[in-house]
């Protein structure tokens, strides 16, 4: 058994989790913009905004979903753990880059600011995480 | 926590990689443990003591 989250060296849950994470995290980013061109070209009612805004979180709730069951079946404690600090390390960059972003957003006079999906930010902290430890434990 | 893994491992004439196929884990899990930065899961100690056909005791000792 060949377990290093290396393209062509995942096993069976890994391929699925990476997928079904894939997926998730194209579908919050398209559900996202989406709705956000939807409510600002289309000037829809109060209850389609609140509507709209729930959609991304679906696959936000998927991408927990597919995290919590990758770790419950991964049956190596190494692997597993080097997930789990990763998932820490995600946490904690998105907090700080959002915190950042969140006071130079309090300024209206700074322009240009692309607001950034704090899944994803999460999302591909996490992935560059995970492969920062498996070099570190190569 | 010391260990006599590699020791072990060497008797066998095995390679990580070996080892971890026969433990159903990855050789960075070997590695981890052999280089005593990750303590194993009482279950993979199991494992290894069954597989080494020795106590978990003399694989594995206190650092003090």
């Amino acid at each position: 058994m060949n377990i290093q989250l290396c393209n062509k060296q995942l096993s069976p849950l890994q391929r699925r989790t990476m997928a079904l994470f894939g997926a998730n995290l194209g579908l919050t980013a398209v559900l996202s913009l989406g709705t956000h061109d939807l409510v600002k070209d289309l000037h829809p009612s109060a209850f389609l905004i609140y509507f709209t805004a729930l959609l991304p979180t679906v696959p936000v709730i998927g991408i927990v979903a597919t995290v919590g069951r990758y770790l419950a079946r991964e049956t190596d404690d190494f692997i597993r753990m080097l997930v789990v600090q990763s998932l820490l390390w995600g946490l904690g960059i998105t907090f700080v880059v959002d915190t950042y972003l969140g006071g130079l957003f309090a300024h209206p006079q700074i322009f240009g600011l692309i607001p950034i999906l704090n899944i994803d930010l999460f999302c591909v902290s996490v992935g560059v995480a995970v492969r920062i430890q498996l070099w570190r434990n190569r | 926590m010391k260990n006599r893994l590699r020791v072990l491992r060497a008797e066998r004439d095995w390679s990580q990689a070996d080892l971890a196929d026969r433990l159903q884990v990855s050789r960075q899990s070997v590695n981890a443990i052999e280089t005593g930065r990750f303590d194993p899961s009482l279950p993979l100690a199991f494992k290894l003591a069954k597989l080494f056909a020795t106590p978990i005791e003399q694989i594995f000792t206190d650092e003090e």
